[in-house]
């Protein structure tokens, strides 16, 4: 039965099919977002047809815009970033790398496709219950997301089915990890240590790792919102609120709680979507350059190291929240020094090319890509770690630029070179090689213009989650500069239907793969 | 048993160990933070279920799977019985309310497992038998 | 080729837009402000020079090393570099985040002045309300049962408590300049965000708690405070103004407000 597949391949193309689904599903509401933005007052029958009661007369409410955005970052972070790298290329690449037949637990392994795309159905059920989809952010903070109906429109059944979609992508994401840190552990094939692995199984090792741990507390943080929703308790209400005219009955609750709960997943989540990439880039760096990937074990050690210490930085996220001041000065040292394996990265993906005879294919333009991506994003890690220098951007649009780049852009540039590169296993043919190309330059400059323009939104101290900015006067002066960013977003948009096309066209038409084209050294190539 | 099976259960049991341990640690910082914490008073028969897993635990250990597994079952029901008597406006019985029915899942699958793939399941059945005594442990002494 | 020239255009682009003085952070009206910039430009340099030298870089080996049909070196790693690179960083970052540390305590871990003036801001979906103590420097007791917002009694200060007839309410922020400020910050309802550009400061306003946040403005003026955390629907709208006054200019006001809420 191919539906319900136990076979590695499948299901990890079921995965690269669910998130390519969601991508441009995430992209279109992020586009109807900046339209929105820059045009507040417009009137679209488009978004009339959609949403009757969000656009009622086509003019868009501010609930509705919220709602986007909570759909937005929620299926990008998880219906994309954690999904395609890890459980797509994960689970088709992984198995052929190091030289087993299949996954660890191949009926798990469909189970945990089967559960995603449940997840995902009940996400989207959300857009069509009564209220609309919720609108507290994929963080979904209470008290916000915690008392229902009455705090907003959508925080009804909407953020139930939120909540349950994230316990449903929790369980699922779990029984994914142990089946690829099982797969790792025992089904190496004779005489491959782990050191013997390619760094791309490292990248999927440590993700695994990562959410085995990090899926855990979010789904305990998710089941105890959902009781306070549902069940009357008090675990992040805390008393004496009146919200909407209404005194509320709880008491003794602690928001904060939840933040801690959430932000030690969320932090870990940052590295779940950027570590498989980390792992492909450089093979794809060093299949390129034709030398082998400089300071090997350094690599594997600064994977460890990262998703090691990303469990203990989550408190970057709460420097503004009211926390004990002192943990700030904690989590601000060890937020830095999370930085230090990121940089060695760096260095490393350097040398790996120093000296090399570089073959500039659209997989190596990518992985070029990322490279200069991952520095211009994570270099502003360096400030925002920083409590003190925090307190200004925090919540602005400069964040949105720092995380929109190290952990959206980057992580998607390595899931293209992820694709021109294991394209011709996965379907015999080539992606389209000057396409790709194409593709890549248009999509690298439609980043930079995106992106690189919004820190300076931060700059001015634009808040982010607005739906639009009109109440402030010194917002006045940030719409020419959004202007700017939306219709490069649509720029961004647009070329990447040369993607989609290259995709399903290549499929069927690209030109016959050899073996090995590349010249790769890794097991999943060798013809046996 | 093969060593994929053990492994499993053993990244399982990790996973499993790390769900309890941010519903534990919520629980000691949900505490401290307000006045408002009044020990749920568990029936003195809930004690007395400790020795259900320990008796399955011994029958898996003798290898009489399906007894091991009729007393993991009525583990389970032990615990409904006990979420139907749990005050979820007061926050410790609350807590208490999430623990017990997190492990009444655990015992759920924990017997499942056992009926279907026999003593291959064992680790993680002891595994949640210990769990049980760490529950009751923290409602019986912590709390 | 083509992409090394593109890299090295985007991040020459991007630095560049680092010289624009049109969307930059605006006046800083406190001595903490002052040195937050400071600080800022030394992170500025430091961060900058790291983007310009990892980019240039980048772009240079790419340029340097395109195939030209030479036979790739066979070195694949070195010890020594590696330990070079990791302690240069890690001396480099963790030297930053302490430089840091300064800005941070001078937001939150110095002791509250004496002389300072205490106002209690609650925040509500979406509407801020400003409270000061009255002539006898203590705040009324609350009593939400007695909140009444048509009513002008947003906070729910008891009739039956006498601290509290003098108190007074408002709908702005209005502060004496050159005199320290203390902040009480509370919400009625779900998390929102205190945020003045001009004094650099930002803190979050959570239900249940009460978050002290210290200032000392030194200009005159009106200064917008956008509510900065997602708080509904009317997130967007939840607007305030911190009014920094001439001290002459505030007393004046205070006086008037105390005889409007003295009359009965």
């Amino acid at each position: 039965m191919i539906i319900f597949s136990i076979d590695h391949k499948v299901i990890g193309k079921q995965y690269i099919g669910l998130a390519l689904f969601s991508v441009v599903l995430g992209t279109l509401l992020s586009l109807i977002m900046r339209f929105h933005l820059v045009y507040p007052d417009a009137k679209v029958r488009l978004f009339q047809a959609m949403w009757p009661d969000g656009a009622p007369g086509g003019q868009m409410t501010p609930e509705l815009y919220l709602s986007l955005m909570t759909m937005h970052g929620t299926i990008m972070v998880f219906f994309v970033l954690t999904t395609a790298p890890q459980s797509g290329f994960g689970n088709y690449f992984l198995p052929l790398q190091i030289g087993a037949h299949d996954m660890a637990f191949p009926v798990l392994n469909m189970l945990s496709f089967w559960t995603t795309a449940l997840s995902l159905l009940t996400l989207l059920a959300a857009f069509f219950v009564e209220g609309g989809a919720p609108l507290s952010g994929w963080t979904a903070y209470p008290p916000l997301s915690g008392l229902g109906r009455i705090t907003g429109p959508g925080e009804g059944l909407g953020q139930d089915l939120w909540i349950l979609s994230i316990a449903l992508f929790c369980v699922a994401s779990l029984m994914a990890a142990i089946n690829f840190i099982a797969t790792i552990i025992e089904l190496r094939a004779p005489g491959m240590g782990y050191f013997d692995m390619p760094l791309t199984c490292w990248g999927w090792f440590v993700t695994a790792l990562i959410s085995l741990f990090a899926f855990a507390v979010l789904l305990a943080g998710g089941i105890l919102l959902l009781l306070d929703r549902t069940a009357g308790t008090s675990f992040f209400i805390p008393g004496g609120l009146i919200v909407n005219d209404q005194v509320q009955s709880r008491s003794g609750g602690s928001p904060i709680l939840f933040q801690h709960l959430f932000w030690f997943f969320g932090h870990p989540e940052v590295y779940i979507a950027i570590l498989p990439g980390m792992g492909l880039i450089s093979t794809v760096l060093s299949v390129f350059s034709g030398k082998k990937v400089f300071g090997y074990k350094a690599m594997a050690i600064a994977l460890v190291s990262i998703g090691g210490l990303g469990f203990v930085v989550w408190g970057h996220h709460m420097f503004i929240s009211g926390m004990s001041p002192y943990s700030s000065i904690a989590f601000s040292v060890l937020t830095l020094a999370v930085g230090v394996p990121s940089a060695v990265k760096t260095f490393n993906w350097l040398a790996t090319l120093w000296g090399g005879r570089l073959r500039f294919t659209a997989a190596m333009h990518y992985a070029l890509g990322f490279v200069s991506l991952f520095i211009t994003g994570g270099i502003t890690g360096l400030v925002l770690g920083q409590p003190g220098l925090d307190v200004y951007f925090h919540d602005t649009y400069f964040v949105v630029a720092h995380f929109h780049l190290i952990m959206g852009v980057a992580a998607i540039f390595a899931i293209f070179a992820a694709f021109h590169y294991w394209f011709p296993l996965m379907y015999g043919r080539f992606l389209n090689e000057r396409l790709g190309k194409v593709h890549f330059f248009l999509t690298f400059l439609g980043v930079y213009a995106v992106f690189v323009p919004l820190h300076f939104a931060g700059f001015v101290g634009n808040p982010r989650r607005y739906p639009d900015f009109k109440e402030y006067e010194f917002l006045k002066s940030v719409m020419p500069l959004h202007i700017g960013v939306t219709h490069a977003a649509y720029f961004l948009g647009a070329v990447q239907l040369i993607f989609l096309f290259n995709y399903f066209w290549s499929q069927r038409h690209g030109a016959i793969a050899p073996a090995n084209p590349w010249n790769a050294a890794t097991r999943e190539w060798r013809n046996d | 048993m093969t060593n994929v099976a053990r492994t499993g259960q053993m990244v399982l049991i990790a996973a499993s160990a790390m769900f309890f341990a941010a519903l534990t640690s919520a629980m000691v910082v949900r505490r401290g933070l307000s006045g408002d914490w009044a020990a749920p008073a568990l029936p003195a028969w809930a004690f007395a279920t400790i020795l259900l897993p320990l008796l399955a635990s011994w029958f898996v250990h003798t290898g009489r799977i399906g007894i091991a597994a009729l007393a993991g079952a009525a583990l389970v029901a032990s615990q409904f019985a006990l979420l139907a008597n749990l005050q979820l406006a007061r926050i410790a019985g609350a807590f208490c309310f999430v623990l017990i029915a997190a492990h009444a899942a655990h015992a759920a699958a924990g017997a499942a497992a056992l009926a279907r793939f026999g003593a291959r399941a064992a680790i993680f059945w002891h595994f949640a038998g210990a769990l049980w005594i760490y529950v009751l442990f923290l409602f019986g002494v912590w709390a | 080729m083509a992409i090394a020239i593109l890299i090295a255009a985007l991040a020459g682009a991007t630095l560049a837009l680092f010289f624009q003085p049109r969307w930059w952070f605006p006046d800083a009206i406190s001595a903490h402000a002052k040195a937050y910039d400071a600080h800022f430009v030394v992170t500025l340099w430091i961060v900058g020079c790291i983007f310009v030298f990892a980019q240039g870089l980048l772009a240079w080996v790419v340029f340097r090393y395109r195939d030209r049909g030479q036979a790739p070196e066979a070195h694949e790693g070195s010890g020594k570099l590696e330990v070079i690179w990791t302690s240069a960083t890690a001396v480099l970052f963790i030297g930053l985040a302490f430089a840091g540390q300064g800005i941070w305590a001078g937001i939150h871990l110095e002791a509250s002045n004496p002389h300072a003036l205490h106002v209690e801001v609650l925040a509500k979906q979406f509407a801020w309300s400003y409270r000061y103590a009255g002539p006898d420097g203590i705040f009324g007791r609350v009593d939400i049962r007695q909140i009444d917002d048509s009513a002008g009694n947003a906070f729910g200060i008891d009739s039956k408590d006498p601290n509290g007839r003098d108190d007074i309410t408002a709908a702005l922020l209005r502060v004496p300049a050159g005199r320290p400020v203390e902040l009480y910050l509370k919400s009625r309802d779900v998390i929102h965000n205190f945020f003045v550009r001009e004094l650099r400061l930002k803190q979050d306003v959570v239900p249940g708690m009460t978050i002290p946040l210290r200032f000392t403005a030194d200009k005159p003026g009106t200064y917008e405070v956008p509510c900065s955390e997602l708080c509904g629907l009317g997130h967007h709208q939840m607007r305030s103004a911190l009014v920094v006054m001439a001290p002459g200019e505030f007393d004046a006001w205070l006086q008037e407000a105390q005889q409007k809420v003295a009359a009965p």
